[in-house]
C-alpha cells in the first residue's frame, strides 16, 4: 500500500527562517501583528514554506498514493516556542499513521504525517501534522 | 493579557473578496505549486469552475486573526479542519468563541464561513498568562 512505513521518514529540509520571508508570508495570510512586519518574528503557520523545499508529486508518488485525488482533511500545530528570524531548522516528516476505512463510495486511505522542527541547539520548537485523504478511484 | 483575566473574543475579520493575486501571493510565500491553485485549466479539469484557495490560505488567515489577538508566543496547539473550498470572489467572515480554561491554558474555537457556511474551522489552546 505504501513505500513508507510507519515511522519511516518522508523526507528531511534544512532551513533558515528569514526576516524577508517572515513578512511575505504574514502579508499573504493578512496578519496585522507588526512584529511580523518587522521580521522578527515569525506567524504560527510559518512552517508551511518548507513547501518551497520540497517536492510535492515526488513524496505523493512515494507514498503510493494518487495525486489527483488527494485532498488534505486537517492539519495542526504544536508549539514550544514560535520561531524567530535567523532560526536554523531541520524539518523531519515522519509517517505517523496509515489507514484505510471503508466509506459509502470505496475505500478512503489516511495518511498522517508528523514533521519535527528542530532548532540548532536540538530542541523542538514545534511540530506539524497533516491528515491527507485519498478519496476512492471512481 | 495578565492573571486572571479571561479571553474575550474580538470582533470578526472580514477578509475578501478573495483574488487570484491574494492566491498566487500565498503559493509564492509558501511554495504551494499545484496547479489547482493558479492555473484555471487545471483546476476545470479537477471539476472547478476556476482555482480554490489552498487550504493553507485560509489555515493562515485564521492562525493571523487568532495571533494577532492572543500573541504567536503564547500559542500551544492549533487543529484546523477543512470543510468546503474557497473560491475567487469569496469574503470570508473569520470569528472566535473562548471555551474552558483549565490548567493556565483556554480553548479557543475558530470558524472562517463565506454567506454563513463554515470553510474553516479550528480549535487551539491557548497559554492565558
Amino acid at each position: 500500500m505504501t513505500g513508507i512505513p510507519v515511522g519511516g521518514v518522508v523526507d528531511t529540509v534544512e532551513f533558515t527562517v528569514e526576516a524577508g520571508k517572515i513578512r511575505e508570508f504574514a502579508r499573504a495570510t493578512f496578519t496585522e501583528d507588526p512584529r511580523h512586519a518587522a521580521g522578527e518574528l515569525a506567524t504560527a503557520t510559518h512552517s508551511v514554506v518548507t513547501g518551497h523545499y520540497r517536492d510535492q508529486r515526488g513524496f505523493v508518488a512515494r507514498l503510493g498514493l494518487a495525486i489527483e485525488r488527494i485532498v488534505v482533511g486537517s492539519v495542526s500545530w504544536e508549539y514550544e516556542r514560535p520561531l524567530i528570524a535567523g532560526d536554523r531548522l531541520v524539518a523531519t516528516r515522519r509517517v505517523e499513521a496509515d489507514t484505510v476505512r471503508e466509506g459509502r463510495t470505496g475505500a478512503m486511505r489516511f495518511v498522517t504525517l508528523a514533521t519535527s522542527f528542530t532548532d540548532a541547539a536540538g530542541e523542538t520548537a514545534l511540530v506539524q501534522r497533516e491528515v491527507l485523504i485519498e478519496r476512492p478511484a471512481s | 493579557m495578565t492573571a486572571g483575566t479571561p479571553l474575550v473574543a474580538p470582533d470578526a475579520r472580514r477578509i475578501g473578496p478573495v483574488t487570484r493575486t491574494d492566491i498566487v501571493r500565498f503559493a509564492g510565500a509558501g511554495g504551494d505549486f499545484n496547479p489547482l491553485h493558479h492555473d484555471p485549466d487545471a483546476a476545470r479539469a479537477a471539476g472547478f469552475d476556476d482555482v480554490i484557495a489552498m487550504g493553507q490560505f485560509q489555515a493562515g488567515l485564521l492562525a493571523g486573526y487568532l495571533t494577532d489577538w492572543v500573541g504567536v508566543e503564547n500559542l500551544r496547539r492549533l487543529e484546523v479542519r477543512f470543510r468546503a473550498p474557497v473560491r475567487l470572489g469569496d469574503v470570508l467572515e473569520l470569528s472566535a468563541t473562548v471555551g474552558e480554561a483549565a490548567d493556565g491554558l483556554t480553548a479557543v474555537s475558530l470558524v472562517a464561513s463565506v454567506g454563513g457556511v463554515v470553510v474553516v474551522s479550528a480549535e487551539a489552546s491557548v497559554e492565558a498568562r
